[in-house]
């Protein structure tokens, strides 16, 4: 957890949260996680001080990837399980751009889960945000893969037969330069992480425990996880230690750790960064369009 | 006598080992470099290296429209290997038939085949590169020496292409390489052949060709129309797109992403446009398949987008090495939903660079994905080209909202022309929300039947102009003609050397080759079958694809038959023309 | 409930004790704002879920937080003009505002009174924590002050609730459709 910094005081902020509120109305369930998820983005975006239209919001299909459309920024609400390819298109095509990744569990680590792996590893500086609820909501509540073992859904009537996946240890294996968990029962936490996952400047990945109130556990709603949220902070961990942060992840579905698993000290240069200095380098090649085709002449 | 000809076909098999493509190429570079008009297919079989290989290499000081049929010149290097190219190696009465003499007399299946060649040389290949190199690698500088003295293919142009390509392996290398090819020549001048025949000397000038492939082409064309984003993943027969982008995007601002399944490669490109950059992907049949679900976010989202699929012999892996034109029923079918995708296809090397011009500008002016066909024998056949005038080629921007179009930006807003203008990240007041789920004008999800309707229209009705433009049709021969073929992609090149094979005997004939082939132009087609009693639609597919679909939006004439085989079998134009003097006398034509 | 919450669980970015007189005024407009903003969220939800007796109260909420706000908005206009503020939205969470966790399809009239029971609660919790926190005085009147509101605004919510009639026996889910696949 983060605890209350002195800041902001003296500083008269450019933007408010409501800048970021599109006004459309959500159709999420009354009391789902996520609506908590939205508030603490608008609050962190507004500190991040990027105008909505700069900044494009990615996200795939699920009731946690509708986000964008609740916010002012350019949102692209696309197919499942795609959002990650996309949104690197879009932070590779114009490096100037925030951009923000969202969606579930199982877009982001079942139909999708391909992409995750290699969106890490290229490094790209995107936010990518999933709303971990281990439940289908969207298509009314069958099995998560990061759903515990032993669940019942309406596609496991009889209890789960699969371990789930550990998202956190996923993203840490490929070598994630940020990561983090929080929950909507910690808004200034979970708010904290979120901007500090925007201002890392690579991937960075923030798993939000964000309960589903129609088909989510009695163990899994925001009143229990206050009890048994445990901040990393308060137990010590330095988020430099991988070693540690991998030990701790492990620990997924068990405890409801919240806070920064893994910073890394000295983030190399994002995958957009290099591409943009290669591009430099080769500016001066360029052929004016009329002799493109010389390239090809035979002599 | 000696006999001068403007045309020649040579073709060679042999092992990975013996270099027949690397000879091939070596010829093909002289050629090109002397002004000859060539072009040369290459035929593999499996094995990643050291397999079978063949290549064919036509020649000509006209334009050369198609690989040929049968061979004048043939080399094997062994029969084993020549014969497994029976399909791409065809054989004549005419053909003169060169063997390494340590791969023994033809067998006797040659003589099975029906037609055995009157002129067949045996020749000491691998002796006299050992004594004139003093090794038996550089065998196919031998090859092409002999070819050199034999059909008056300039000596000159052939030791600049091998120096060129020896460059870095030193002087000894290049100094064996030059005895090997004179000893080449030395040996044909001193073995007259029976019946000598030379090429024509080319009145072009020098290094007035390009020497490319299509999808050389196709990567020029999308630098030339701006592309600055694509998204893809190895494929064979399309790799080298990437491959070229690779090379060159950069230096335009653009970015190649070699992504981690073509998924991601066509999602990344839409991320691209989404971003306000022309983007592209490129793969093949399967990959295409793996495509479709974010083509059909592209048309609901319409967003520009170009998808390149080079055909290869299917379903499945099929034959990937091979041409095929069978894909266009997915192009375009396999979308969910109402969908229409503008799919072009270029015919030729030359004119795939047109066409992709063409595809980023239906894609950009439409806000809508587009498929461009092309296939294995376009995309890979290398031939020379002629300096393409591209000053009169025009280079499209998607239309961009500005001024009162931003206050408020409505990203589908209902036009006249049912184009909205495109906003992009960055641009201030134009934030608006992209999405695969159905829309109002502002972009808001909507479930309504009624928005849907009116929305399904709006994506139809801006596409109707695109199937009025006679531009993207070539239409040529006798107008009136009461005898027509259809051909498309690279299939149309045969077509067209069977209507000049026609019209020269008299017969009154007219082609008619799409570059637009889907939405199919209802009246384009019918103006052109008005004269026309009987015909055939060309095309490598086993169905008949694009006949079918002809026939689902066009009163095609009934004397008019498909004319379809499966892929990896070329056609060859005596037999097309055959088929259609057939077909001119079931309808009585004269 | 105990009114035992910690301040690093509703604010961010914000050192009460650093705070001024027109900051805390500030500050109080905002959890006015906040509170007035959820409560019209809550309304909007629960209209959209068909679940109008809730929807009502939350919307009556709204409207009386909105009073609150502009009594105070206005004693800031007439004290410190236009000086411009230095706090903002972005640095609380919660505090009179129900938390968004607490909205329920099909929640009845009394439960949402209880939502806003404890928000107030919650609310006087923070401005006790506030006024313990800050040095100024002035300042620490205000939150005396706001501490006591707080007090009067939980009698009022009490008093609705003992005018309410019983909820009826039984829950709602059990006899309403199944969630809608999307």
């Amino acid at each position: 957890m983060t605890t209350t910094t002195t800041t902001g005081l003296g500083e008269a902020p450019a933007l408010s949260p409501k800048d970021f509120n599109s006004g459309l109305k959500p159709i999420w369930c009354p009391g789902c996680g996520d609506f908590g998820v939205l508030s603490g983005l608008y609050r962190a975006l507004s500190t991040i001080g990027r105008p909505p239209h700069e900044i494009a919001f990615i996200s795939g299909i699920g009731c946690s990837s509708r986000i964008p459309g609740y916010t002012t920024a350019y949102g692209f609400n696309s197919v499942h399980g795609r959002a990650l390819p996309i949104a690197q298109g879009v932070k590779l095509s114009n490096p100037d751009l925030l951009v923000i990744v969202a969606g579930g569990d199982g877009d982001g680590f079942s139909i999708g889960g391909g992409h995750v792996a290699h969106a890490v590893r290229r490094n790209t500086d995107l936010t990518y945000i999933v709303m971990d609820n281990q439940v289908y909501g969207l298509t009314k509540g069958q099995l998560s893969p990061t759903a515990p073992k032993g669940l019942k859904t309406i596609t496991s009537p009889f209890g789960s037969l699969e371990d789930p996946i550990n998202p956190l240890l996923y993203v840490l294996a490929y070598g994630a330069g940020f990561v983090a968990q929080s929950t909507p029962a910690d808004m200034p936490g979970m708010t904290s992480i979120l901007e500090e996952a925007i201002r890392y400047p690579g991937f960075a990945f923030v798993n939000i425990q964000s309960p589903c109130v129609t088909f989510g556990q009695e163990e899994q709603q925001v009143r229990a996880q206050k009890t048994h949220m445990k901040p990393l902070a308060s137990l010590g961990h330095d988020p430099s230690d991988l070693q540690k942060a991998l030990e701790l992840a492990g620990h997924y579905g068990t405890e409801l750790y919240t806070g920064v698993f893994y910073r890394n000290p000295e983030p190399p240069l994002s995958y957009d960064r290099l591409i943009r200095l290669r591009q430099d380098e080769m500016a001066k090649q360029a052929r004016p369009r009329a002799q493109i085709l010389d390239a090809y002449l035979q002599k | 006598m000696n006999t001068t000809v403007d045309d020649l076909v040579l073709g060679m098999a042999g092992s990975g080992g013996d270099g027949v493509v690397s000879a091939g190429e070596s010829l093909l570079g002289a050629l090109s470099a002397e002004g000859y008009h060539a072009m040369m297919t290459k035929s593999f079989g499996p094995q990643i290296r050291g397999g079978e290989s063949s290549c064919r290499v036509r020649v000509s000081t006209r334009r050369v429209l198609n690989p040929g049929g049968a061979l004048d010149v043939a080399f094997a290097l062994n029969w084993e290997d020549f014969f497994r190219f029976g399909a791409e190696l065809t054989l004549s009465a005419d053909t003169v038939l060169i063997h390494e003499e340590k791969a023994g007399p033809p067998p006797e299946t040659l003589g099975a085949r029906g037609i055995v060649p009157t002129q067949i040389l045996s020749v000491p290949v691998t002796e006299i590169t050992k004594q004139s190199a003093g090794t038996d690698k550089a065998k196919t500088s031998v090859v092409l020496g002999l070819i050199s003295g034999w059909f008056g293919i300039p000596a000159e142009s052939l030791k600049r292409g091998l120096r060129k390509k020896f460059l870095s392996k030193g002087e000894d290398v290049l100094a064996a390489n030059d005895r090997a090819l004179a000893a080449g020549i030395a040996y044909a001048e001193a073995h007259p052949l029976l019946k000598p025949r030379t090429l024509e000397k080319t009145t072009a000038p020098p290094g007035s060709k390009m020497l490319c492939d299509g999808n050389d082409m196709c990567a020029a064309g999308a630098l030339f129309s701006g592309v600055q984003f694509f998204g893809g993943y190895p494929i064979t027969p399309s790799t080298e797109i990437m491959q070229t982008l690779s090379k060159e995007i950069w230096k335009y601002g653009g970015v190649v992403l070699q992504a981690e399944d073509e998924i991601a490669g066509i999602g990344a490109a839409l991320g691209a446009s989404f971003a306000g950059r022309k983007a592209m992907t490129a793969t093949s049949g399967p990959g295409m398949a793996l495509k479709t679900e974010i083509l059909g976010l592209a048309s609901i989202a319409e967003l520009p987008l170009v998808i390149v699929n080079v055909q290869r012999g299917g379903p499945s892996t099929g034959i990937p090495t091979k041409p095929e034109q069978a894909d266009l029923y997915q192009a375009a079918f396999s979308a969910h939903g109402d969908v229409l995708r503008p799919i072009l296809a270029p015919t030729c090397v030359a004119d795939t660079f047109a066409i992709t011009v063409e595809a980023f500008n239906v894609a950009e002016h439409y806000q809508t994905p587009v498929i461009l066909l092309s296939d294995q024998e376009i995309a890979q056949r290398k031939e020379t080209v002629d300096r393409i005038d591209t000053s009169k080629l025009v280079v499209e921007e998607r239309l961009r909202p500005q001024g009162a179009e931003l206050e408020p930006y409505l990203r589908f807003r209902k036009t006249e022309s049912g184009i909205s203008p495109l906003s992009q990240p960055g641009m201030a007041g134009g934030a608006y929300q992209g999405a695969g789920i159905e829309h109002n004008e502002k972009g808001e999800p909507s479930s309504s039947g009624v928005m849907h309707a009116q929305m399904n229209a709006k994506r139809f009705d801006k596409l109707a102009p695109l199937s009025k433009r006679k531009d993207l049709f070539e239409i040529t021969g006798d107008l009136d003609a009461p005898l027509a073929l259809v051909s498309w992609g690279s299939s149309a090149g045969v077509a067209r050397e069977v209507l000049a094979l026609a019209r020269s005997r008299g017969v009154k004939a007219k082609l008619i080759v799409p570059y637009l082939v889907y939405p199919v132009a209802e009246e384009v087609y019918a103006d052109f079958f008005a004269s026309v009693r009987a015909g055939l639609v060309l095309e490598l597919s086993h169905q008949g694809q694009l006949y079918r679909i002809l026939r689902m939006y066009v009163d095609v004439p009934k004397g008019v038959r498909s004319l379809a085989q499966s892929g990896a079998n070329p056609f060859r134009p005596a037999e097309v023309l055959e088929k259609l003097l057939e077909a001119a006398k079931g309808a009585g034509i004269r | 409930m105990s009114l035992e919450v910690p301040l690093n669980l509703k604010s961010r970015n914000l050192d009460l004790a650093q705070l001024s007189l027109c900051d805390a005024i500030d500050l109080a407009v905002l959890v006015e704002e906040e509170a007035r903003d959820r409560y019209a969220d809550f309304a909007d939800q629960l209209t959209l879920h068909h679940t109008p007796e809730a929807a009502g109260f939350f919307r009556w909420m709204s409207e009386i937080e909105e009073k609150h706000r502009k009594e105070l908005a206005e004693r800031r206009q007439a004290k410190f003009g236009t000086q411009p503020s230095r706090v903002n939205l972005g640095m609380i969470f919660d505090i009179e505002a129900p938390e968004h966790g607490e909205a329920r399809v099909f929640m009845t009239e009394r439960e949402a009174l209880d939502v806003a029971l404890r928000s107030e609660q919650s609310a006087q919790a923070f401005f006790a924590a506030a006024k313990d926190a800050v040095r100024d005085p002035e300042t620490r009147a205000l939150f005396a002050e706001l501490e006591i509101e707080e007090i009067l605004h939980q009698r009022l919510v009490r008093e609705e609730i003992a005018e309410l009639p019983p909820d009826s026996p039984g829950n709602q889910e059990d006899y309403s459709d199944p969630p809608v696949q999307q």
